[in-house]
């Protein structure tokens, strides 16, 4: 027993080594036409792919159809120069409507493959790409349908013929040696279970099985070469496909193929907008969604109070600055005049009339003493004495006068727009009363009230709520605890146009927490029937791939895929959930 | 089983080997010093020189195939602008063809073929 199964592994080992070599030994690569894909109901079509396009080809109805895409973003690319090496020469292809390129195209009706040269040119960037489309012959298709129908045996059946006859075409067309090689080890194998039944001359087998190896073996890796120009196998017939009569148009149509993957035409990639984009690893940190509102920077906003009650009056142009005013630093912005009460007149007008009647005596003693002061009957000293007086009692005189008249200037504290303004002619203000509010608009910072203690000099973004985003440098954080949270300050950078001071906002703030992974907007990640979490991955230029992935939140939008897809992957982040809707 | 088990087992390697090797691209130094990739059947190796393109016909086992009857076209990518160059037999398996500007080294680019017997294959060279 145990010899009989050594006699069936050594066999097996053989026909293995043999049948491999030729494999291993194809130093070289297959020249098969890309998969053919899809279904009948698909009109032929080809693709090519540089690192910056992706063109698309359908020939249809003698015309050549070209869809020019952003490889990347699956952007269509418009106003693009499209230059065909046809086989009536070079063409250019015209732009249409829906960003298509068309060209009269005769020749493509022949069957047959086409190989197509095509020269893009968007911008700055000039690709040539190959495209290769293969037009099949209407009449040969015609038989292979008429034994359509299969039944789902009938199905597996023929699917395994298929790759038992792709075998025996890649042998038969390969060379004898290769055929010869795999009938020898089959006979070998079947030699050695012979003679294992039989128990007898074990070493003498091993001896000829090893010695037929190495010739056949040597023979074998002598074929150096590779596999060239087999037409791709037919792909095995689709039951669906196979209800539609061939001779329908056909009719393109965005659908689940059996395979699982959704066919997406190039037109109905456009109507969906699907949008695409490369995964790139990268470390992230989680981000924290904060409540926040905007506030003036204080080191550019003001306030214009009155330091005495009074009543109000306008500056010098006659006009209080109205809201949204732009003023300088310094501009006078309204006057207030201090009220005199009664009392205070009263004694003011003593005061007056004193003053008044000691400069009358003291102006008409000054005369006398100049005339006397000349003659030397009086000394200049007393003279000189009486002069200082009668100045410092004029000047207590004008002093007197201007108290009254005098009001306080309100004076701009900052440059900016008057942002609040309370002024009214003729009202009276109370002292510590605010009267205009000054702020700077290219100058307002975010408080945000934060549950985590944030990193410090750790940036943020403020998303408003029409979508906009702000970029938010970070100022500093509370250590005083306001509603069990603590206020952290950010300073908007950037454009600030469209804000207003109040204004609520969702502040996203990294926190410490770093995590590996490829950061997906979140709109890419759809859910499944089964409720597992999906993302499509563009694999061909119309083909899409259900992945299934596990994701973690990252922040408000994008989540991090930890795993299911690798970088370097086109996946959809526009459309999927449209995409998922395919059948 | 104890008469089955061999032979399944030898059906089984025999299936597991029958798997093809996958496709992949193709990009090697020929004989004559330029970039070789594969165009349909055939491979072909692109030499550029100053404002001369030659591309050398090799077929399954590499061996050359005679030029004559072929007709070709390379459009090459200079300095961001494409450039057309016909491509006529010369001697042996070679197709050469002068273009209007210089070339560098190694241009990018694509080469098309038209057989004599009509069919076409082109290959790009990245």
């Amino acid at each position: 027993m145990s010899i009989r199964f050594a006699a069936a592994f050594s066999a097996t080992l053989l026909a293995a080594v043999v049948l491999a070599g030729p494999a291993h030994a194809h130093g070289g690569h297959d020249h098969g036409a890309p998969p053919t894909p899809v279904s009948n109901s698909i009109a032929p079509r080809g693709e090519a792919l540089s690192d910056a396009f992706e063109l698309t080809a359908v020939p249809r109805d003698g015309k050549l159809t070209f869809y020019l895409d952003r490889f990347r973003t699956n952007e269509p690319v418009r106003g693009a120069a499209i230059e065909v090496e046809t086989p009536e020469g070079p063409r250019t292809a015209t732009e249409t409507a829906d960003a298509a390129y068309m060209l009269p195209a005769p020749w493509v009706a022949k069957p047959g493959n086409h190989d197509l040269l095509v020269t893009v040119t968007a911008g700055d960037v000039t690709d040539v790409l190959t495209v290769s489309l293969n037009v099949p012959d209407a009449r040969a298709a015609a038989p292979g349908a008429a034994m359509a129908q299969p039944s789902p045996t009938q199905d597996a059946l023929t699917a395994a013929s298929t790759i038992v006859g792709g075998l025996k075409d890649r042998l038969v067309a390969k060379d004898p040696v290769l055929v010869a090689t795999a009938a020898a080890a089959f006979l070998l194998g079947m030699l050695v279970v012979v003679v294992a039944r039989g128990r007898r001359g074990v070493p003498a087998v091993a001896l000829i099985a090893i010695a037929i190896t190495l010739t056949l073996g040597t023979a074998a890796f002598a074929h150096g070469d590779e596999d060239h120009g087999k037409p791709a196998p037919a792909m095995p017939p689709v039951q669906g496909a196979a209800l539609i009569a061939p001779s329908e148009a056909t009719t393109d149509l965005a659908q689940r193929l059996p395979d699982g993957s959704i066919f997406v035409p190039k037109p109905t990639q456009r109507l969906l907008v699907l949008r695409t984009t490369m995964t790139e690893a990268g470390t992230f940190r989680r981000t924290v969604e904060l409540p926040g509102r905007v506030i003036p920077d204080p080191n550019a906003s003001g306030v214009v109070q009155s330091s005495v009650g009074g009543r109000v009056s306008p500056p010098p142009s006659g006009v209080f600055p109205r809201l949204g005013t732009k003023v300088r630093k310094g501009d006078v912005l309204a006057y207030v005049t201090q009220p005199v009460q009664a009392v205070d007149v009263s004694d003011m007008r003593q005061r007056q009339g004193e003053l008044d009647q000691q400069i009358g005596i003291v102006e008409r003693r000054v005369e006398r003493f100049k005339k006397l002061s000349v003659t030397g009957a009086v000394a200049q000293t007393q003279l000189d004495d009486a002069q200082s007086e009668l100045t410092g009692l004029r000047d207590r005189r004008a002093a007197l006068d201007r108290v009254r008249l005098e009001p306080e200037t309100l004076i701009a504290p900052v440059d900016g727009i008057v942002a609040q303004a309370a002024a009214v002619s003729g009202q009276m203000a109370t002292p510590g009363a605010m009267v205009f509010q000054i702020i700077d608009p290219a100058r307002l910072w975010v408080e945000a009230l934060s549950f985590d203690a944030l990193t410090a000099a750790q940036d943020a973004t403020a998303r408003l709520a029409d979508g906009r985003s702000l970029t938010l440098a970070y100022q500093g954080s509370g250590f005083a605890d306001r509603n069990q949270a603590i206020p952290v300050q950010f300073a908007v950078k950037g454009d600030t146009s469209g804000l207003r001071v109040g204004q609520f906002v969702t502040v996203l703030a990294g926190t410490d927490a770093e995590q590996n992974g490829l950061a997906l907007p979140r709109s890419s990640v759809v859910r499944s029937g089964n409720g597992q979490d999906i993302v499509y991955e563009h694999t061909t230029a119309e083909r899409f791939e259900a992945r299934p992935v596990r994701v973690v939140p990252l922040d408000g939008t994008r989540v991090l895929v930890a795993e299911g897809v690798g970088p370097g992957k086109r996946i959809v982040t526009l459309g999927a959930e449209l995409l998922d809707q395919v059948r | 089983m104890t008469m089955l088990a061999p032979w399944a087992l030898t059906l089984a390697a025999g299936l597991a080997i029958a798997v093809p090797v996958h496709a992949h691209e193709v990009v090697g130094t020929g004989p004559n010093g330029g970039r070789v990739t594969d165009a349909g059947k055939y491979h072909v190796e692109l030499v550029a020189k100053d404002a001369t393109v030659d591309v050398y016909l090799t077929d399954v086992d590499t061996k050359p195939v005679p030029a004559a009857g072929f007709k070709g076209t390379a459009i090459l990518v200079v300095d961001g602008k494409p450039a057309r160059v016909a491509l006529t037999p010369a001697d042996g398996s070679r197709l050469s063809g002068k273009a209007d500007v210089p070339l560098k080294p190694n241009p990018k680019g694509a080469v098309q073929l038209t057989a004599p017997d009509g069919t076409s294959a082109s290959g790009k060279f990245n």
